[in-house]
């Protein structure tokens, strides 16, 4: 080919707009990892040291992490059964349930936290009696935690959702369903040997987006009282300057290490999730 | 001097010669269909034509000119797509007078050509309809008489029949073929269906992986196929291994058994291992009429294909194919039965 | 293409009992979605002694800190969606049809998704350590080109700092839903329009932007309430300093800072107002896309 016509054929602006896009990326990362090191000159990782040493850190991570799971399986078991009811037998949910995935789009966390904190900051009452059935959640350790993840589970159920259903078309279930009625299965073979591992990926990477919201939230955490990695990381911040840098940058990591998981299973169709 | 020149093309992506040698000459008002299986190399030829591949080596002349190196957008050729590539945001009015707005002609002119585009496909009610609201063929109709509005030297389909219906496919060919005639246009028209390509052709080019076969009317092409690949390709074939007995009167045994052929011994030497073909619909029953060749046939299965009837019958050890036309008067041979059958001596063909 | 569909399968006659398997669903959201939010609309329509009043409501109009919150949000929202909106596009635009070697596309993506989720506290910090008054960047430009960032007026922790940093997290979003659009844009129409003589750029002007409109006007619109909806961030970055809605919202949570809870109200069932508006007008411009692409 003409020397002329391959130049005309050089992407030109493409790759400026890319290389724009990537330092854009890239130079925050950059200047938080250096201002990360800088702490010492001769103990580079002093911060990353004095992070990790601190009793509270390991302590609000492993609650942020069994929250996570927690929330993941309880998102798992609500989410995923009605996916495949509606596919199965009601289709005329669809559009509902659809809907209702959308609201916490329309619902923020700290709209969505306003709302539950009014609401279950009072006594559970039968209606127009006295008769007290519960406490209020908001008084009691255990109660705060059920409304945190009940929180949690609202801000990923459309994730998990989105994911499950996409995973239950790709392979359509509903004839694979039908395939092992007419062989002769239960319905507990085809849940355990249909169902969960032809949607494996699709609940992993629904588990991993929903891992990054929960480790990240801190809403949901600080207006509750709860003792979650995002408000220690926040009050941390209030104090130091060095180990704030190292523990955002760990978490930059945990994120890409999360998000690139999520490639690898779903094959590069990825979703977006935002813990603003 | 013809009117489109393709000479010496030839396509390479790395190291796989996806086109070997092409070369045509094709007249003005000229339909020649490219026939061929997936990935012999027709649609990569045409894009050639078209400009968006770009030869490895060889030239293209339009009307005596090169345009091996020119741009696309330059070329003054229209080309049809298998999947229509209508502009979703535009009516059929605007997606016809698309390529004559790009060339900013005036808006009356512009009115004129598209109004009478449309009426030449037929479609005056849907002139104001977006594609999303038409059907597979009313699509491909806007499609023709987008490229045909900027009145191009040269029309291209890529196989532009494939994604429609049966019924529509034999309508929408017969309506090209009518438009292409009375607009005198010089078209090619890729196609890996051959009742297509035999149906509406001038010529055909039968290619295979990259190469061409062979070059003819579509009469030439299935009655006098001079490869193995063409005669398999158009048309069903019977084959069978033979071996020459006599060069000079053309005697073939098969198995045994003596087949008179016209020209197929011609230069062979006896003792040579040839295979023979025949096509079905050339064997018909002796007792209605006696050819050059009488053979004994047992007839082994009857298939009824609607207006054909197909009967599989063995000649000495080799199984054969026999069309015949459904005629419900016409009482069929029981299977199992011996019939004898005939066939001209110019209907036994030796593939090279 | 013209294919015949599989047969429709009709839904079994469904009684009450088949509600019944999506019932726990209704419930979880009807307990933890609804309910907070219907308390929160009635609220809004409380006075301080209990009975109904539009009062707060009219006040969302003429109290000068929510008139000032609503302002501030919507503009930096509007800024960002803007802003995010063109560079999430042209950078999905380089690694689909702008002709960079294909492998350079699943690292943008990864990137992208990791950059749309790392909003809030981490960013906000990230941010600080790039341009904050110690940062990075600051640094550079002051030491190899000269430049004091800060005595020339800029400062981090202000508006134009906060909707730098919401960039971050709206731009890769942007590129995340644009890139599949792109993707749609079949190679066909492009040669089409080559072969009937248009130019590259009559063929963006004339068809491919006219295609991808819609799809990138909803975008727009989904990253609009993206950033409506944010706190974390701006409360991590300014403190509170820039009295956005949602950073109004959360004062209240805290403590009656507008000695009258039912304000408070009223502006979280504003802001549901205007996320609503925001999700409806990007549904439908998705229905639209979704309509032209058949």
């Amino acid at each position: 080919m003409k020397f002329i016509t391959r130049l005309r054929k050089f992407p030109f602006f493409a790759w400026l707009w890319f290389f724009i896009g990537a330092l854009y990326f890239v130079l925050p990362l950059f200047a938080t990892f250096e201002f990360s090191l800088s702490w010492d000159p001769a103990v580079p990782f002093k911060a990353y040291q004095r992070a990790f040493e601190d009793v509270r850190f390991w302590r609000s991570f492993i609650a942020s992490n069994i929250f996570a799971v927690i929330t993941i399986i309880a998102c798992i078991i609500l989410v995923a059964p009605t996916a495949y009811w509606i596919r199965l037998r009601l289709p005329q949910a669809r559009r509902i349930v659809e809907f209702i995935t959308l609201m916490p789009f329309v619902v923020p966390a700290i709209i969505l936290v306003f709302g539950l904190i009014r609401v279950y900051s009072q006594p559970i009452t039968i209606p127009f009696t006295d008769i007290v059935l519960m406490q209020a959640f908001t008084q009691f350790k255990l109660g705060t935690n059920i409304l945190m993840i009940a929180g949690y589970m609202v801000l990923s159920m459309p994730y998990m959702y989105r994911s499950v259903d996409t995973g239950m078309r790709t392979v359509d279930i509903l004839t694979l369903t039908e395939a092992a009625q007419s062989l002769g299965a239960s319905w507990f073979v085809i849940i355990t040997r249909v169902i969960l591992p032809n949607i494996r990926s699709a609940l992993l990477s629904g588990a991993l987006l929903t891992f990054a919201i929960v480790v990240g939230e801190v809403i949901l955490a600080s207006f509750l009282g709860v003792n979650a990695f995002g408000p220690y990381l926040f009050l941390l911040g209030q104090h130091r300057a060095y180990e704030p840098a190292a523990l955002s940058f760990v978490s930059f990591l945990l994120t890409w290490f999360a998000m690139g998981l999520i490639q690898l299973v779903t094959g590069g169709q990825g979703q977006t999730a935002g813990g603003h | 001097m013809s009117y489109l020149s393709l000479q010496n093309l030839t396509k390479q992506f790395g190291d796989t010669v996806v086109v070997d040698n092409f070369n045509l000459e094709i007249e003005k008002g000229e339909f020649v269909s490219f026939l061929g299986p997936s990935g012999c190399g027709k649609t990569t030829t045409l894009r050639m034509v078209a400009g968006f591949e770009t030869p490895t080596s060889g030239k293209i002349l339009l009307d005596g000119a090169d345009i091996t190196d020119k741009a696309p957008n330059q070329r003054n050729v229209g080309m049809i797509f298998q999947s229509y590539a209508l502009f979703p945001n535009m009516t059929v009015a605007q997606n016809i007078g698309f390529g004559l707005n790009v060339r900013k002609l005036q808006k009356e002119v512009i009115k004129q050509r598209v109004d009478e585009m449309i009426s030449l496909i037929h479609l005056e009610a849907h002139a104001n309809k977006y594609p999303y609201q038409l059907s597979g063929g009313q699509q491909q109709r806007v499609s023709l008489a987008r490229a045909l509005a900027i009145r191009p030297q040269v029309l291209l389909l890529d196989e532009p029949l494939s994604a429609l219906d049966a019924k529509i496919r034999v309508s929408l060919r017969s309506e090209i073929r009518s438009i292409q005639k009375s607009l005198g246009i010089t078209a090619i028209f890729v196609t890996h269906d051959q009742e297509e390509a035999l149906s509406i052709s001038d010529r055909i080019v039968v290619m295979n992986a990259g190469e061409m076969e062979q070059v003819g009317t579509p009469f030439e092409i299935y009655n006098f196929p001079k490869t193995r690949f063409v005669a398999n390709f158009v048309g069903s074939l019977n084959t069978a291994d033979a071996e020459i007995i006599d060069p000079a009167n053309g005697i073939i045994s098969v198995g045994g058994v003596q087949f008179v052929s016209a020209e197929g011994a011609k230069g062979k030497n006896k003792g040579d291992k040839v295979k023979i073909a025949i096509r079905p619909e050339r064997f018909s029953f002796a007792a209605q009429q006696h050819k050059d060749n009488v053979l004994e046939a047992i007839i082994e299965n009857i298939t009824f294909l609607g207006s054909v009837v197909r009967i599989q019958i063995k000649i000495g050890n080799s199984s054969f194919n026999m069309d015949t036309f459904n005629n419900p008067f016409l009482e069929l041979p029981k299977i199992g039965s011996k019939q004898q059958v005939t066939c001209s001596k110019e209907a036994v063909l030796v593939l090279e | 293409m013209a294919q015949t569909a599989p047969p429709k399968k009709t839904p079994a006659p469904t009684n009450w009992k088949t509600w019944l398997g999506v019932a726990p669903f209704f419930l979880f959201a009807i307990l933890f979605l609804f309910l907070p939010s219907l308390r929160l609309i009635t609220a809004s329509f409380s006075a301080p002694d209990g009975s109904f009043t539009l009062d707060n409501i009219k006040q969302l109009f003429t109290v000068p800190l929510i008139v000032n919150a609503y302002k501030l949000s919507i503009q930096i929202s509007a800024i960002t969606a803007l802003g995010g909106g063109i560079l999430g596009f042209l950078l999905a635009y380089s690694v689909t049809v702008g002709g960079l070697p294909k492998s350079l596309r699943p690292i943008l993506m990864t990137f992208s998704g990791v950059a749309s989720n790392f909003a809030g506290v981490p960013l906000a910090f990230a941010f600080v350590a790039t341009i904050g008054r110690q940062g990075f960047i600051t640094h550079v430009l002051k030491d190899y080109l000269g430049l004091d960032l800060y005595s020339a007026g800029f400062n981090l922790y202000s508006f134009a700092g906060l909707s730098l940093v919401y960039m971050y997290f709206q731009f890769p979003l942007m590129a995340l839903i644009m890139a599949p659009a792109l993707d749609g844009l079949k190679r066909e129409w492009r040669e089409a329009a080559e072969n009937l003589g248009a130019t590259s750029t009559q063929y963006w002007l004339r068809v491919a932007m006219p295609v991808l409109l819609p799809s990138i006007l909803g975008a727009m619109i989904l990253l609009f309430g993206n950033a409506f909806g944010a706190y974390a961030t701006a409360y991590a970055l300014t403190g509170g300093r820039i009295g956005i809605v949602t950073i109004q919202i959360g004062a209240q949570i805290r403590g009656d800072v507008l000695y009258n809870p039912g304000l408070g109200y009223a502006m979280a069932v504003g802001m549901v107002i205007i996320m609503a508006i925001s999700l409806a007008g990007y549904s439908w411009l998705q229905a639209k896309t979704e309509r032209w692409l058949r």
